[in-house]
């Protein structure tokens, strides 16, 4: 009896112990239902994943989303060795690259834009017009002064210096490099021809060029160096508008200049909407249309469509679809001038998204 | 029986400890040369291509390219390469050498003079204040550097010092600032910046030798009847100028391989050579960090090999400087001897 009771309360409370230990493992369980991901690459798209992830986070309890600014090229690297599950890069991924990683998927999930920017003593409240082949005569040092014949047939009536033009780009490997070259490339067969367009080109020898490193540094080379112009990411309009600098109108396919605005980059975008194919690769580059503005982009994530396994596949579809959705609102946007995706393009995407599995 | 022709076992015992001992620290010495070893076999290894592709031209030309990357790779003499591509690096390892021997130019007579000042002319108590001061400078983080560089140096180049140096040596077309875009981003920031970098390396090991040299030296020169200054120009600088060449190499290891802040400040040139002072220029490491990005694009993997083989020769120029001093050193000891 004495003893019976005693073999009951201890198995009462070995039964107390394997309830708790198996609480303990349920709970082990849900953390381990916890996904954690890791997105890097485009320091452009940086911000904006920075500004999305508390918001995602709050909405997708669970999923843990680290980022990082490692540019573009490390980006799509780390997204095809499996380093990271979301890569983020300005540019598209090449033809010969998607035929040696057919399971990469370039998937848009915002709009940017960018602008030439210039410092001109007297002249950064005048927005100077510029084309194609006018800057790129700027920088392979064709067009040296900027009181040149071929600036001042685009802007009669502008007393402009005779002063050495300083043409900045970029040191570093970069999606503005890459959209800068391509208008340079689709507007002149010249340009074509010689240095052609990638995030670092092999720049001419421009006797008085200079090459910055970053968005900062680009913003810094064209403050401290008067007479200066620079290509520019639209998510610096801040750090331009604070430094007083110009900004240029440029010269579109239909023949018209524009600035980059809010409807001139929703002009060009929805030039070439329709052409968007599936794999949604395609430059956004010197689009047709009275209205738009020559160079926009669409920012990318890369994603492996074969993940790790079932939990993290769904926690990069959650966060693409809620980026490409929610995280497309005007709100979030709106802080690095970025534009949404047009309507069929969130349609193109969410069919790339769906193919994402483990 | 016999018990003092035994063997001390302890004896035994150490000889065994002791050999023990020194297989582990040969071990661990040896860690250091093997791991350069392997890091050198990588680079060959990986850049083996790139050598083959590049031949004598990538260290002969200046013009770099890492082709066109978003079409087909063509087969260029024998080897699948983006159309275009092209590595010459000569204007990278003229931008390393000349920005680091003019830094060596600028901090060789301030880091001797602070060890000299710190060694001699500083009062006892004040000493260990400022020459923890000189090893803090050693201690910036080489971005902040290139920020003071981008921010200060850069403006302070481009409206005081460039305009100064034309003022004077203006009729030199390598000193006249006005042949360049006058940014203040260039050759000259490069090395000012670096020479801030290397300065405190060589005065903190220049001013330790000087506080060991011994004693009765210094007495005896001075009971010869030398001032003070003979003293320490005819007594203690021979004594530690092995040192001294020591610390130079240091400094230039240093100035060589210095990636971030010549990135910031050297102004980015690619396909020229520097004509003057302010030019912009590249140097190699500053040049592997900002093409690496674009290189991992590169569907035939050339560019990132090229870019191995740019460190493995920085890695071959840094070696060869590093032997030069040691010739020296050499050469100025024999001098003496004789």
């Amino acid at each position: 009896m004495r003893s019976d009771s005693k073999l009951r309360r201890s198995t009462l409370l070995r039964a107390a112990a394997a309830a708790a230990l198996v609480a303990g493992l349920g709970m082990g369980v849900a953390q381990a239902a916890g996904v954690s991901l890791v997105e890097t690459g485009s320091s452009l798209l940086y911000p904006l994943f920075n500004i999305w992830v508390p918001h995602f986070e709050k909405a997708h309890p669970g999923v843990k989303v680290t980022t990082q600014s490692t540019g573009s090229g490390a980006g799509i690297a780390q997204a095809i060795s499996g380093v990271v599950q979301v890569g983020a890069s300005d540019a598209y991924m090449s033809d010969q690259q998607i035929k040696q990683n057919p399971d990469i998927l370039n998937i848009p999930l915002a709009i940017s834009a960018q602008a030439i920017n210039y410092n001109l003593p007297g002249l950064n409240n005048k927005h100077i017009k510029f084309s194609g082949p006018v800057l790129a005569g700027i920088y392979t040092g064709k067009i040296t002064k900027w009181n040149d014949p071929a600036i001042e047939k685009l802007n009669p009536g502008l007393k402009l210096p005779d002063h050495q033009i300083i043409p900045v780009h970029r040191t570093d490997g970069s999606g503005d490099t890459f959209i800068f070259s391509q208008y340079l490339d689709f507007s002149t067969p010249s340009w074509a021809s010689t240095v052609g367009y990638g995030t670092t080109v092999s720049w001419p020898a421009v006797q008085g060029g200079l090459g910055a490193n970053g968005n900062p540094g680009m913003v810094e080379a064209l403050k401290q160096n008067p007479y200066a112009i620079a290509y520019i990411g639209v998510s610096f309009y801040k750090e331009v508008a604070e430094a007083h600098l110009g900004k240029a109108m440029l010269l579109n396919k239909a023949g018209k200049f524009v600035l980059p605005t809010a409807k001139t980059i929703s002009a060009a975008a929805d030039q070439l909407v329709g052409k968007t194919p599936a794999d949604e690769r395609i430059s956004l580059v010197f689009a047709p249309g009275a209205m738009s503005y020559p160079i926009i982009n669409y920012e990318y994530a890369i994603v492996n469509s074969k993940q790790k396994d079932a939990a993290t596949a769904k926690a990069v579809k959650d966060l693409l679809t809620w980026a490409s959705n929610e995280g497309n609102n005007e709100s979030y946007l709106k802080q690095v001038e970025f534009k949404a995706l047009p309507p069929a393009v969130k349609k193109l995407s969410a069919a790339q998204i769906a193919k994402i599995g483990s | 029986m016999s018990l003092p022709d035994d063997p001390p076992a302890s004896a035994v015992q150490i000889k065994r400890k002791r050999s023990r001992f020194e297989l582990g620290l040969t071990g661990i010495a040896l860690l250091i040369p093997i791991a350069l070893f392997v890091i050198v076999l990588f680079l060959g290894q990986y850049a083996w291509q790139a050598i083959g592709f590049n031949g004598i031209r990538f260290i002969g030309t200046i013009d770099w390219s890492l082709g066109n990357l978003y079409m087909n790779p063509v087969v260029t003499r024998g080897y699948s390469v983006p159309l275009g591509a092209n590595y010459g690096i000569l204007a990278f390892i003229v931008g390393t050498l000349f920005s680091s021997f003019l830094a060596l130019l600028f901090a060789l007579p301030v880091a001797v003079g602070t060890a000299i000042f710190l060694a001699e002319a500083v009062p006892e108590r004040l000493r260990p204040a400022l020459s923890l001061l000189v090893e803090l400078v050693a201690v910036v983080p080489s971005v902040v550097f290139g920020l003071w560089g981008i921010y200060v140096l850069a403006p302070l180049i481009s409206h005081y010092i460039g305009p100064g140096i034309t003022a004077v040596l203006g009729f030199i077309p390598f000193f006249n600032i006005h042949n360049s875009t006058g940014s203040g981003f260039g050759l000259l920031a490069a090395a000012i910046v670096l020479a801030l970098m290397i300065t405190p390396i060589i005065a903190t090991t220049l001013y330790d030798a000087l506080r060991q040299v011994p004693r009765e030296l210094r007495e005896s020169a001075v009971a010869l009847g030398a001032t003070r200054f003979e003293v320490v120009i005819k007594t203690m600088l021979p004594t530690v100028r092995v040192t001294l060449v020591g610390g130079v190499v240091l400094g230039l290891g240093r100035a060589l391989g210095e990636t971030m802040a010549v990135l910031m400040v050297s102004g980015g040139a690619l396909n020229y050579l520097p004509k003057t002072l302010f030019t912009p220029i590249s140097t190699m490491a500053a040049f592997i960090l900002s093409q690496l990005d674009s290189a991992l694009g590169d569907p035939t993997n050339m560019a990132v090999k090229s870019l191995a083989e740019i460190a493995l020769v920085l890695f071959l120029i840094t070696l060869a400087v590093n032997a030069l001093a040691r010739v020296i050193v050499r050469g100025a000891t024999f001098v003496r001897n004789v």
